[in-house]
């Protein structure tokens, strides 16, 4: 794996306010980063500076090992904030547009339109077009020029469920081909769904970072239901128990460490206990995040 | 630089607003400076006394050499419509945010100037062409006789006349990166030579000899008002070279604080 991105003590003031403060962050080949953070965090902040809008205060990054340029910038398929195209211009014309200062072959927009479904709109007028529409051309012209990277900043915003759904799946899509994403985003489920890893930004600061697969490791929950009256005790009697909590109808056992449901099924049947319901929990990012933030 | 004039371009072609100001310009520059004799005709015929005391024939107002500096002149009123269109072009791109996005698609500040900048030329010398051959062919249907010798003396207006539109457009292009928003920055530049003839009246009796260096004054300095020749006043018939050195560096100094600020701020 090698590193696409490196960013070192990166720094952004807007007057007084420090909208990021010495981040520094790494981003390997392949992985699909989520960059998760509450509004006004600094994330579209980070993103400016590393497509060259945003003029930093101070520190450095460098994509795939050199200096930033705007010939490396063509390398990259970005979409900031919300899409920007020229409201008069078709679709297919802004796509054009974009292949030129791209440099890239204008036989490229077919596929793309194709990808994100807009083949048979691409003649009429950007303006004319849908939220939804609208986002799904900004995800054709990142991609135009079959970049290795791809940075995507709240790419649902706005969007009605299927609409979301529709962009989860272009994401996975381009994921699966090997690509690197970038992805901003303030929503939890979305990022667990779609990345490999993810960093929480806080006023500027990266306060945690880490794979997405480690979300919730190390602390079991496991919840659980039986047709008995004194489960509740029964449960506490258990040498895993760390403790118990009734919710909804079933009982939540806190695992202590090294314990998983399997003992507690096992322990539940050697009482005589069928369960009727058994399920682990694993932590959630959501749960994750919003304690990571109350640390910091 | 045939790169980025060509998605400058590209932005313009598809839009309306652009083909109908544009075209409008060089509509009302051939047929304004093409019918200047009509105009004393017209006059002539409207105003009492006017065709009976001066006959209008012998006004050589499309006679060669005259021709060249009466229609660089006149021509040189309508820029202002071409400036406009710049403005609405430079401030499309702060409305709609595209600047940025130009910039994160691969384009440099720079690059994106140079391209905005480039179609500024582009205008200048389709404006100057134009007027060039209108300004040839009604000097050959009007001149009495044609003397080849003096026919082209005063066709350095023409180079003179394309500095003084493109310096124009490049101020109004600096106003639209500096303001950008279309209302205000067309507002400014039309009220800016009414600024700039009130600084220089309040200077003009302490000062005078810093008048010519005035950005406006500058530009219009240089293809001067040919008109009073007709009423036997002594007019410059000549491009100074003075007026073209302050002009160059006012056309600098425009494009390089339009680079600075798009260098410094965030996009």
């Amino acid at each position: 794996m090698s590193t696409v991105l490196s960013i070192q003590n990166l720094t952004k003031h807007f007057g007084r306010i420090k909208a990021v403060n010495e981040l520094n962050l790494e981003v390997q080949s392949g992985q699909v980063f989520g960059v998760l953070g509450p509004n006004g965090s600094g994330k579209t902040t980070t993103l400016g500076m590393l497509m060259g809008v945003t003029n930093p205060t101070s520190g450095s990054f460098y994509w795939f090992g050199e200096k930033p340029t705007p010939q490396i910038r063509r390398k990259i398929g970005a979409v900031l904030e919300h899409p920007i195209f020229y409201p008069y211009l078709s679709g297919q014309h802004n796509l054009e547009l974009n292949a030129m200062i791209k440099q890239c072959p204008i036989e490229n927009i077919e596929r793309v339109l194709e990808l994100v479904e807009l083949t048979e709109r691409k003649d009429d007028k950007y303006r004319t077009y849908s939220l939804g529409m609208k986002q799904r051309l900004a995800i054709a012209s990142a991609l135009l020029n079959d970049p290795t990277v791809l940075i995507l900043d709240e790419p649902t915003n706005g969007l009605d469920p299927m609409g979301i759904a529709e962009i989860r799946s272009i994401i996975r899509k381009i994921a699966s081909q090997g690509k690197t994403i970038i992805l901003a985003s303030h929503l939890l489920d979305e990022v667990q769904k779609v990345c490999s890893h993810f960093a929480i930004l806080k006023k500027g600061s990266l306060v945690h970072i880490g794979p997405v697969g480690d979300v919730g490791q190390g602390e079991v929950i496991v919840e659980v239901n039986a047709d008995i009256e004194n489960l509740n005790e029964i449960l506490l009697t258990f040498s895993g128990t760390a403790s118990v909590l009734r919710e909804n109808g079933s009982f939540q056992v806190l695992m202590r460490d090294g314990y998983h449901g399997t003992e507690l099924n096992r322990f539940l049947f050697e009482k005589g206990i069928t369960a009727s319901h058994l399920v682990t929990r694993k932590k959630s990012l959501e749960q994750q995040f919003l304690e990571i933030l109350s640390e910091h | 630089m045939l790169y980025l004039l060509k998605i400058d371009f590209k932005k313009l072609i598809h839009y309306r607003t652009f083909w109908i100001i544009v075209g409008l310009y060089f509509f009302t520059l051939g047929t304004a400076t093409a019918s200047g004799m009509e105009f004393l005709k017209w006059l002539a015929r409207t105003i009492e006394g006017f065709g009976q005391s001066i006959n209008i024939n012998r006004i050589p107002l499309y006679h060669f050499p005259d021709i060249w500096q009466n229609l660089a002149w006149s021509s040189g009123l309508l820029k202002i419509m071409l400036g406009i269109m710049v403005v609405i072009s430079i401030t499309n791109e702060f409305t709609y945010r595209t600047v940025r996005q130009n910039i994160i698609d691969g384009l440099s500040r720079t690059e994106f100037l140079i391209s905005k900048i480039g179609t500024n030329l582009m205008l200048s010398a389709i404006s100057m062409i134009l007027v060039f051959f209108i300004s040839l062919f009604t000097g050959l249907i009007y001149s009495p006789h044609l003397d080849t010798q003096f026919m082209f003396k005063g066709i350095q207006f023409f180079p003179a006349y394309f500095l003084e539109v493109f310096s124009f457009l490049s101020f109004a292009l600096m106003l639209g990166i500096l303001i950008q928003r279309s209302g205000l920055t067309i507002v400014l530049l039309l009220n800016s030579y009414l600024i700039e003839l009130i600084i220089k009246e309040n200077l003009d009796d302490y000062v005078p000899q810093i008048i010519p260096y005035f950005p406006l004054e500058s530009i219009m300095n240089l293809v001067p008002m040919p008109f009073a020749r007709y009423a036997f006043q002594e007019i410059r018939d000549y491009v100074s070279w003075q007026s073209v050195l302050i002009a160059l560096v006012w056309v600098f100094l425009f494009n390089y604080f339009s680079y600075l600020k798009l260098k410094k701020s965030d996009i």
